[in-house]
């Protein structure tokens, strides 16, 4: 039995040994025992303390309430996977994989909070005029302010503001939690000002100010959200695996599928003559010459 | 389009008029399916949860609403995954197990993450790459989990004792060992026997608990070696118990796993610099392949090439074992990909 570690690395994450599993200088086998909850061993990993109380319900509420989500991009990835019926963890990471810049951009928002509240802190302002700066450079600039909006959850996302709430009840606010509810306060006054529509606070946003008030980095944060995902996207992908058909394009079932034949819309160039090899060289230059080529190309 | 297969076939394409040909190739139409309107247009159809614009909901729970009466992540999982509330013990008994599951040192998942961590990407690739690690061996929980239910069926529709049918398995199945749960790697470590002792005390252990004893100990007289239950038997036994079928443990222990995976990226991308393409080198003394050897002049390619199509059976047969001893090609491996698929569907939904 080789049980030689599968990477050479000097690390100050964890050890192993015959004996024992050893985080953060806790033997995790120690911590179950002492009923140490699987939200205090997050932060034993990723702030290598042991959090209050609050701190701990905290994390539990943010978890609890991003896990499912019913059908996203990360669902929907694992459910698309699982068609092809191959093992279960592609699936899963099919769907972590989906987050990136658009869906739970967790890290994003948490750089941004930072960038800003490192100039407040440069320039002597307090968080809640700093926000409104944020708000100012990011809607003149045209970009969208991280944290804001959610295409399905037009009306408020049913997760952001009970967990601002949530905070506040476990007494948690502090910088971070001021200076979203600042940003939140100067983008709604804004968008009132130029006659747009409300647009809430999406999960991101306020979740990942709980996070990273609660000690956690923008890139920590990033990962206990969407990993968390996971756990949900995996239901999904097993429901379909154990009681939908595979492929997804089924004529037997009484529902169109996923990818059936008539689920096709094409509107690329029309049908054409593939040139043979003794007129390839003046088709492809024709071709080229024309250009109508790059109206295509992506 | 009836003209641009007209055109086509004066033309002629390469081999598509052979009369080998099963079909007519010039017959076949261009364009999309219409719409199938006969049938009920296509819906995301999900058991597990639905969503609207104020609501996410979970097996009939608003997940909103369970966060604020104080249930919690682990709870959430129960209700995705069995459609219920845990007990409190349930729920204590899975946060243990998920606290041991989240850690396991520089093994395969964590060197997944480092490694796609040095390639500069998102986090989340790494933590995905980290998933892809729960293989056969290193996160057997389906084929731990599946054997368990088929042996103590056929204890029950052969009356057969638990003792005997956990004898059977171990005997049925010794070459599967990385998906025993029984093995030397906890022979020091007390945590794999620790979390069934807990499992007791919660009183949430069961009919899984009790085989995998049974197992233990049938493994114990056959093995020549020291062996005890590890953590695959511990954590698999015990996640049964508590409800979660095969596969669902195999997806919440991997996903709690790639939690950690995160910080092992975050770590990697703290203490070492990126790799650049062609900048790891395979050092020679590492190398065990054919010696350094001149490539033919392409002009020679009939001299010194040889076919590997094989005529006869007894060509092929002793082809494909000079082909093993060539590291890397495959041949050495026999694998049997089966298809898990439900033929069923789901009859229920979708009509008009």
């Amino acid at each position: 039995m080789n049980r030689e570690p599968v990477f050479k690395r000097k690390t100050a994450i964890s050890y192993k040994t015959e004996e024992k599993t050893v985080v953060r200088g806790y033997d995790l086998s120690e911590l179950a025992e002492e009923g140490y909850s699987f939200c205090d061993a997050l932060f034993v990993l990723y702030q290598g303390r042991i959090p209050t109380e609050a701190e701990e319900k905290m994390l539990k509420y943010e978890m609890g309430v991003f896990l499912e989500h019913s059908m996203s991009p990360s669902a929907v990835a694992a459910i698309g996977v699982s068609a092809g019926r191959p093992n279960l963890p592609c699936a899963i990471a099919a769907a972590v994989s989906t987050f990136g810049g658009v869906h739970g951009p967790g890290a994003a928002h948490g750089y941004m909070l930072n960038k800003y509240l490192e100039r407040a802190h440069r320039d002597g302002k307090t968080p809640e005029e700093m926000a409104k700066v944020l708000v100012d450079e990011y809607m003149d600039a045209e970009k969208p302010v991280m944290g804001m909006g959610q295409p399905q959850h037009v009306d408020s996302d049913p997760r952001a503001e009970p967990i601002h709430v949530k905070q506040e009840d476990l007494e948690l606010e502090g910088v971070y939690l001021r200076f979203q509810r600042a940003l939140e306060q100067h983008f709604h006054e804004r968008r009132k000002r130029e006659g747009r529509s409300r647009v809430g606070v999406n999960v991101v946003g306020s979740g990942n100010t709980a996070l990273m008030e609660i000690g956690f980095s923008p890139m920590a944060g990033w990962c206990l959200g969407s990993v968390c995902r996971g756990w949900s996207c995996a239901a999904h992908a097993l429901f379909n695996m154990k009681k939908g058909r595979a492929w997804g394009a089924s004529r037997n079932e009484p529902m169109v599928q996923m990818i059936d034949l008539s689920m096709i819309k094409y509107v690329g160039p029309e049908d054409r003559v593939v040139p043979k090899q003794a007129e390839r060289q003046e088709y492809a230059r024709k071709q080229k010459e024309e250009g109508e080529y790059k109206k295509w190309a992506i | 389009m009836g003209d641009l297969n007209e055109t086509k076939k004066k033309r002629g394409i390469g081999h598509l008029d052979s009369p080998k040909m099963p079909f007519d190739y010039f017959k076949r139409e261009y364009g999309t399916v219409p719409r199938d309107t006969k049938r009920a247009p296509f819906q995301w159809v999900s058991e597990v949860a639905y969503k609207n614009v104020h609501r996410i909901v979970s097996r009939g729970y608003d997940t909103t609403e369970l966060m604020e009466e104080g249930y919690g992540v682990v709870d959430v999982l129960f209700v995705d995954y069995q459609s219920r509330i845990p007990l409190i013990e349930e729920e204590q008994m899975l946060n243990y197990v998920m606290i041991l599951a989240l850690e396991d040192g520089l093994s395969a998942p964590a060197a997944m993450s480092r490694i796609v961590a040095r390639t500069k990407t998102f986090l989340t690739q790494a933590a995905a790459a980290s998933i892809l690690a729960f293989g056969h061996a290193y996160g057997a929980y389906s084929a731990f989990g599946n054997r368990l239910e088929r042996y103590l069926k056929r204890a029950d529709t052969q009356k057969m004792s638990l003792a005997d049918a956990a004898a059977r398995l171990v005997q049925e199945n010794a070459k599967e060992y990385e998906s025993l749960g029984v093995s030397g790697l906890m022979l020091k470590d007390p945590a794999a026997k620790r979390m069934i002792a807990r499992a007791e005390k919660l009183g949430v252990s069961g009919k899984y608990i009790a085989f995998m004893k049974e197992i233990v100990q049938a493994a114990q007289k056959q093995s020549p070696e020291p062996v005890d239950i590890d953590m695959l038997g511990a954590t698999g036994a015990v996640m049964m118990d508590l409800g979660f079928s095969a596969e669902a443990t195999w997806a919440i222990l991997a996903v709690t796993r790639a939690l950690a995976a995160g910080a092992h990226y975050i770590e990697e991308i703290e203490r070492h610099p990126y790799m650049r393409l062609g900048e790891a080198l395979t050092p020679k003394a590492d190398y065990d392949g054919p010696a350094d050897r001149p490539v033919p002049a392409l002009k020679d390619r009939a001299k010194v090439a040889r076919s590997g199509v094989c005529k006869t059976v007894e060509e092929w047969s002793q082809a494909r074992e000079e082909r093993k001893k060539l590291v890397g090609s495959g041949y050495a491996i026999v694998e049997e990909i089966e298809d898990p698929s439900k033929k069923s569907g789901i009859k229920k939904v979708g009509k008009l």
